[in-house]
């Protein structure tokens, strides 16, 4: 019951928020509230009972629930950065912030759903209401252009989606599978033949690569960063919903192996090209908010290799690396808010030589940047690494070319930091106030707690993960017969 | 071949019809005795509440008996579900017209006894067994809407609406009657069941088959299918929002009830090319619809242009009957009744007293002005873009469902494309709403009983988004459209 609480918990503290608009205090207390409660529940999250529900039970949808395999590790890491991110938004939003923490916990209740459901079509409920929250704190927090970048957000992600929606109905309409529950769907979908389950998985692709976002369908994602509100918050909310991957992992690779098999390298070699490509691109920006959009992206890259290199370490880690730079990312977008706070800019001209006026920010900032960059024994150091190296046993080539972009982040990494505090004094800075170190304490241990011990969670990826490679092998030898350990292991996951 | 007796009446069956139709004439002597339009506003929701009873009443203690008059007036659950959703609108269109009459001028005790009639004739529409019945609803519901869209005597848009419409419908009726003639020549008897059977004897024929094109076209322009709905804008633009709220739904049930009547009874049984052509007519539909609204700049007029991509949304269901397309035909309904009267009762709260004043300028700001009328609009038109988890979304994948499991896959893919261009169109309203800073003071209209129908909507359309299966469960009609005996 645990995975219904933490999608309904986000909601309802979101409704008192609008119903208690009118005094901050309360919309802060009640954003804190909102984000601890959620971890809490999310500690728990892991290995407790599912909840299943009739939803459409005669089209054979049912709204079921369950916190097994990777799900509930990414609630819990995006629950962990959603605390700090929900008190940014309460203190740091001038306007209407009430509205503003009410979509970022509408969203965060959505995207809980994305990663915990277990029928698709509830999977495609989650994943296309958690657009409109994103897209509302754009179109009405966000900068001069924020119509035009709400506009081009929308269509992305709606005419991708809707492209999804015709490969999932259309998947149980030609599989004549009994339901939409992902075990029913596992079942039915090796009889469809190797040329339907392509249609069907390029059909889903698109939808799943505009959220991943892979070049070049990546655009939305640099305007989105660049004009939504300049205090990061929305912009950690965008880290959290790069939620492609997840989709390529828990739906599209085990429901349609052998589409997966012969489309896979194509997406290989867009991933490849996006992780290098992302990494030089952040070189060359002027303004610190597309920069780390660039960044991202190369990360999204690496994660792609990961997923389409189909081998079972490359898809642990993509999945590790999408929790951890949730992390990392989240709280660089939350810096750039704090640095825009005391000069009004995001010009990375106008920074230079904070280190000297404020050491501790610096110190945190170089902290965050090296966890972004992927230095060892930090977050996302793991999941950059399996995938890279998971996508090199099955296509050197690829993979190592995106190793190039590991390589290039060092680069951006040391350009960043040197850009922004280090060189000639520009303008004397307030250090870190207590607040801000509150925000970033969060990230700092998380950022530590995925680097030092990334075993357990890395178990429960792996679980599912196996599954994944399960159906791909069962794909590349139809004839085989159906292993029992598959279905046993989906419904309860520690077998 | 033996039918029931022709007077063998299922009084049950008929409560709801005559409860409308008593209704409608007691409404009609008070107006006589009453200046004031609100008592018999209440009276006529009176009425309609009665009608829903007495529904609710055969709904739960189903008899064995499916038709009265032989055949040509069913009860069955298809006609029952269809006259829940019908008596809804008609209550939230009372609700919404109940004071916005006296305040755009239009109070004239006729408007409710009109509004009962129509929604009678869409009652027998629902429960038409055969095409005389089927006519006969027609009319019924048809007339009294030609005189409602020009209720607004004063203005010529009005006036070229109600005049505009009557003739398309007169056009629309003659293609209806005509077809009939050439079914009943064919088939030798107007009821559905014994048309089917008399066809399935024989060979097709042309006869036959033009019958049916010719039904489907005079149903058409009553469903706004392209290219007949030609109508449809100016009548919505023209006509008062009240009556527009009134027959957005209700015309479009009734016309979709018969419809799926024909379309599942008759038509297997006629040229194999006449899905093909109605697929065809569905897909311009969807084309046309959505394009047309996307272009257009008036907040009323995206919603007739919507209105008719909606229509094409539903065709989607009229080609998979055998497959689910009716409970999905019925599902998609009330949920579109729900969203469409919510967002035109939003709308009957930003106009002025003549109508003016839909301009998508005039919503800039309205999301800090008035932010639960923003909030609400934003929620209705969120649902007729079919976005999940509101019951717009799980009106689209019903019949996207339908559609494929049927076979038509290319019709189901451009539906789903075509609601793209359908999210871009509602979405640049909200846009307007949230994104841009206000120019106009929004006017300060308060109604309570517009209130009221706005909340229930805004809590149908969120109840059956969250829980589709509450009244899905409920559609059970596959087997009594075709098992008539």
């Amino acid at each position: 019951m645990i995975s219904l609480y933490v999608v309904l918990l986000p909601v309802l503290i979101a409704l008192l928020v609008l119903l208690g608009r009118s005094s901050a205090a309360l919309v802060r207390g009640l954003a804190f509230l909102g984000g601890v409660g959620t971890f809490a529940l999310s500690l728990f999250l892991a290995g407790s009972e599912g909840f299943q529900g009739a939803w459409l039970p005669r089209m054979g949808v049912n709204f079921s629930l369950d916190a097994t395999g990777a799900g509930p590790v990414l609630v819990l890491v995006a629950a962990l950065v959603m605390i700090p991110t929900l008190l940014v938004a309460a203190t740091r939003v001038e306007q209407n912030a009430a509205g503003f923490v009410a979509l970022l916990l509408l969203a965060q209740a959505g995207l809980n759903g994305i990663f915990l459901s277990k029928d698709l079509i509830v999977f495609y409920v989650f994943w296309e209401a958690t657009l409109i929250p994103g897209l509302l704190l754009l179109g009405m927090f966000g900068g001069d252009k924020r119509r035009q970048a709400a506009l081009k957000y929308l269509v992305y992600a709606v005419a991708g989606s809707m492209l999804m929606l015709v490969s999932i109905l259309s998947l149980k309409a030609l599989s004549g599978a009994a339901s939409f529950h992902i075990t029913e769907l596992m079942i039915a979908t090796p009889s469809l033949s190797a040329g339907v389950q392509t249609w069907l998985f390029v059909g889903m692709a698109i939808g799943m690569v505009v959220k991943l976002p892979l070049w070049p369908l990546h655009s939305w994602l640099i305007d989105l960063n660049e004009q939504n509100h300049p205090s990061g918050a929305a912009d950690v909310l965008g880290s959290l919903y790069k939620v492609g991957a997840f989709g390529f992992f828990a739906w599209a690779l085990p429901l349609l192996p052998a589409g997966a098999e012969r489309v896979a390298p194509y997406l290989l070699a867009l991933a490849a090209v996006t992780a290098v490509y992302g990494a030089l691109a952040a070189i060359s920006q002027q303004h610190l908010k597309r920069f780390l959009a660039y960044g991202s992206l190369s990360h999204m890259g690496i994660i792609g290799v990961g997923l389409f290199g189909l081998h079972l370490a490359g898809l642990s880690g993509a999945i590790y690396f999408l929790a951890a730079q949730m992390l990392s990312t989240g709280g660089l977008f939350l810096v750039a808010g704090m640095l825009y706070h005391r000069r009004r800019s995001f010009m990375l001209k106008d920074y230079g030589g904070l280190a000297k006026s404020a050491p501790a920010f610096a110190g945190v900032s170089l902290f965050l940047i090296f966890a972004y960059i992927g230095v060892p024994g930090l977050s996302n150091f793991p999941g950059e690494f399996m995938a890279l190296l998971g996508a090199f046993q099955t296509s050197p080539w690829p993979a190592a070319f995106a190793t190039l972009a590991v390589i290039a982040a060092g680069v951006y990494g040391v350009n960043l930091y040197q850009r922004l505090f280090q060189g000639p004094t520009t303008v004397p800075t307030s250090d870190l106030s207590a607040l801000e170190l509150y925000v970033l304490v969060p990230f700092i241990a998380g950022v530590l707690w995925l680097g030092i011990s990334p075993a357990p969670q890395l178990r429960q990826i792996e679980q599912q993960a196996a599954l994944v490679t399960i159906q791909l092998e069962r794909a590349v030898d139809a004839a085989d017969e159906v292993p029992t350990v598959t279905l046993a292991g989906l419904t309860g996951g520690e077998k | 071949m033996t039918f029931p007796p022709v007077l063998n009446i299922d009084w049950s069956a008929l409560a709801p019809a005559l409860a409308l139709l008593v209704t409608a004439v007691v409404t009609l002597f008070f107006g006589l005795f009453h200046k004031d339009s609100r008592h018999v506003a209440v009276t006529a929701l009176l009425g309609v509440v009665t009608a829903f009873f007495f529904a609710l009443a055969r709904f739960l203690e189903p008899s064995e008996q499916v038709a009265s008059f032989g055949l040509r007036y069913y009860g069955d659950n298809l006609a029952l579900a269809f006259t829940f959703v019908i008596l809804l609108g008609t209550a939230l269109a009372i609700l919404v017209s109940y004071d916005q009459l006296k305040r755009q001028d239009l109070d004239r005790p006729e408007y409710y006894p009109l509004m009962l009639l129509s929604a009678l004739g869409a009652v027998v529409m629902a429960a038409s067994g055969d095409l005389v019945t089927l006519v006969l609803g027609l009319e019924i519901m048809s007339l009294p809407v030609y005189v409602l869209s020009a209720w607004r005597t004063s203005d010529r848009q009005s006036q070229e609406a109600g005049m505009k419409y009557f003739l398309l419908g007169a056009f629309g009726s003659a293609m209806l009657i005509y077809g009939m003639a050439l079914l009943y020549g064919a088939g030798g008897t107007f009821v559905f069941e014994g048309l089917a059977q008399s066809l399935a004897a024989g060979e097709v024929t042309v006869l036959a088959t033009l019958g049916g094109a010719l039904v489907l076209v005079g149903l058409g322009f009553k469903a706004s299918l392209a290219p007949f709905h030609q109508w449809a804008p100016d009548v919505y633009t023209g006509a008062p929002t009240p009556v527009v709220t009134f027959m957005s739904v209700v015309i479009k049930v009734g016309a979709f009830a018969a419809l799926l009547r024909v379309v599942s009874t008759v038509f297997p049984l006629l040229a194999p090319w006449l899905p093909t052509a109605l697929a065809i007519i569905v897909a311009a539909t969807l084309v046309i619809g959505n394009l047309s609204a996307l272009m257009q700049t008036g907040v009323k007029r995206i919603l007739a242009y919507s209105a008719v991509a909606h229509a094409g949304y539903l065709g989607l269901a009229l080609l998979a009957p055998d497959h689910g397309g009716v409970a999905a035909a019925e599902f998609y309904l009330t949920a579109y009744a729900l969203m469409n009267v919510g967002a035109f009762a939003v709308l009957s709260l930003m106009t002025d007293a003549n109508d003016r004043g839909d301009h998508l300028d005039r919503f800039a700001g309205l999301g800090r002005r008035r932010p639960w009328l923003a909030a609400t609009l934003s929620i209705f038109l969120l649902s007729l873009g079919g976005i999940p988890p509101l019951a717009g979304f799980d009106g689209k994948i019903l019949v996207f469902q339908a559609a494929l499991d049927a076979g038509w896959y290319w019709l189901a893919v451009l539906g789903i494309i075509t609601s793209v261009v359908a999210l871009v169109y509602y979405f640049r309203i909200i846009a307007y709403m949230y994104f841009r800073e206000s120019e106009y003071e929004p006017p300060a209209i308060r109604s309570t009983a517009t209130n009221v129908a706005i909340v229930v909507a805004l809590l149908g359309t969120l109840l059956l988004g969250f829980f589709p299966g509450l009244w899905h469960n409920l559609l059970d009609v596959g087997q009594t459209l075709i098992a008539g005996f």
